[in-house]
């Protein structure tokens, strides 16, 4: 068997990587979700490893195969699927079945992770930060936001060529590693207790109805509320909100609507 | 002025939902983010920050679930701070505004998802000839270019009809239906909250959001300061954990 001695260089992954940033959404479809991403970001490296064009048909064939990830924290399985790919090009007996199982089998777990941190976390902190700058009118607010691609591009990075050069114990340290729980606790409370200043800000409601007092005066109910716990009736409805999406499963849609009639019957009777 | 708005509208939308860049395109699907654009045609570029982040606060907790997202705030933004701005409506109505266009841009992404499977099944293909440029254009320059068909057109069109027709709405309703508007627009980011909380799906977690939600109250410091509060209280714990476990 023909030996192909190609070295996979440092700019080889480097452009891997940018291809797998930049495209792993555009092509998104139901069938295949990130398929053809995940080949279009192994196509340099293939075209390296495989100058013979029967394998590299194969090669491609094998990489086109059905994945879907969250792609910052996902990308450790590239960095292991191209040393696995370079090894198999060296001529050492690697079955397909091998590196589509690696791949299946880590795309979950790492989605999960990935999910909470960048998505759940990283994005909800950083945009509801810009969001109370913007309330008051502060352009700062919508600037701030490039922190997230930045941060979550450097991490992605990172996990790219731990995949490649620790290969398949890269996972299993990442999730089993404490640091990683310790990140997910951390950013967990972090995210919840700003989720919580946020709604302090954003959510309002206010009763305008007032109590006729004998005597010609009147106690306006709000103010008296306020006098007891201040923002009672917004996190009141946050957990009722809660509380309904957690019991039904109510479609985010129909809670919506339900919201906007009960507020305009509400201003009709003078309620609100 | 409503031309120009409606193409940087239609444009900004296709463009943003192209996803290029995987958390780098994310940022200019948000209101809060498109707000600038909008503010500088519109020279008024705080009303736009602020209607801006109203409407972000509605999507900040959305996760989308294995790809399929809850709600678009991408349509909701690109069509409803355009027409809020040039017909003066306030950041509460606008979020009601909103709201219809974030559930309909499911539906839209849906459609894209669809039209792709299309050119999977072109890539498979190439894959078969070994016609590597051809599954570079699959995973690219097709989808952009499906992308611009399917995504400006419907932008385009409600904001270059749109502004004037709920302009001509808004002044015929009456006084309580706007007060109720902006009653909604003041309820619905709850909904934007709740559902974080449901995602996050920790209940050890919510004394935390409890704790926020009041310290801001009582207390009325910044987000910045808050976050400050925040990453303290968590290293703290962490830290005690680690001693916990080393005992």
């Amino acid at each position: 068997m023909e030996r192909n001695m190609a070295e996979i260089t440092k700019k080889d992954l480097r452009r891997s990587f940018l291809r797998w940033y930049m495209s792993a959404e555009i092509s998104n479809s139901f069938e295949r979700l990130q398929s053809i991403s995940f080949c279009y970001s192994m196509i340099p490296v293939l075209r390296k490893l495989y100058p013979d064009q029967d394998a590299f048909k194969a090669a491609l064939k094998r990489e086109l195969q059905f994945f879907n990830t969250e792609a910052i924290w996902g990308t450790p399985i590239h960095g292991i699927t191209i040393a696995m790919e370079e090894e198999k090009a060296r001529g050492e007996d690697i079955p397909d079945s091998a590196i589509t199982g690696i791949k299946t089998g880590l795309m979950g777990p790492l989605a999960g992770i990935g999910d909470t941190i960048t998505w759940g976390m990283l994005k909800t902190i950083i945009y509801g930060i810009g969001c109370t700058m913007a309330a008051a009118g502060n352009i700062m607010g919508a600037l701030i936001t490039i922190i997230f691609p930045l941060l979550t591009f450097l991490i992605s990075g990172y996990l790219f060529n731990m995949g490649y050069h620790v290969g398949r114990e890269s996972v299993k340290t990442i999730l089993h590693a404490g640091w990683v729980k310790e990140l997910i606790l951390g950013t967990g409370i972090v995210g919840m207790f700003m989720m919580g200043a946020l709604s302090a800000g954003f959510v309002k409601l206010e009763l305008a109805a007032v109590i006729p007092v004998s005597g010609g005066g009147a106690i306006a109910i709000q103010d008296s509320l306020n006098s007891m716990v201040p923002g009672l009736l917004p996190i009141l409805i946050v957990f009722g909100i809660y509380s309904v999406i957690k019991k039904k499963k109510v479609n985010y849609g129909i809670i919506s609507l339900v919201i906007l009639i009960v507020s305009l019957a509400g201003s009709f009777i003078g309620l609100f | 002025m409503n031309l120009l708005l409606a193409v940087v509208a239609g444009l900004w939308y296709w463009y943003a939902m192209c996803r290029v860049g995987y958390t780098l395109q994310h940022i200019f699907c948000q209101p809060l983010v498109m707000a600038v654009p909008f503010g500088l045609i519109m020279g008024d570029l705080s009303t736009a920050l602020i209607i801006g982040s109203g409407i972000e606060m509605m999507y900040v907790g959305l996760v989308s679930n294995g790809g399929n997202i809850p709600a678009d705030e991408c349509l909701a933004g690109v069509v409803a701070i355009p027409i809020a701005l040039a017909s003066g409506m306030d950041a509460q109505s606008a979020i009601v505004l909103a709201l219809p266009f974030g559930l309909l841009g499911v539906l839209m992404d849906q459609i894209k998802r669809f039209i792709n499977g299309y050119f999977a099944n072109l890539a498979d293909q190439y894959a078969e000839q070994g016609n590597d440029k051809g599954i570079e254009r699959c995973a690219v320059l097709y989808p952009m270019a499906a992308g611009l068909l399917l995504r400006f057109p419907p932008v385009f069109i409600l904001i270059y009809f749109g502004t004037d027709l709920v302009q001509k709405i808004l002044n015929a309703l009456p006084g309580w239906f706007t007060n109720g508007l902006s009653v909604a627009g003041g309820v619905l980011p709850a909904l934007g909250f709740a559902i974080t909380i449901f995602v996050v799906g920790k209940s050890m977690l919510i004394p935390f959001f409890i704790l926020g939600f009041f310290f801001i109250q009582y207390f009325q410091i910044s987000t910045i300061g808050a976050a400050i509060f925040g990453i303290c209280m968590a290293l703290l714990i962490i830290c005690f954990r680690r001693e916990k476990e080393a005992v």
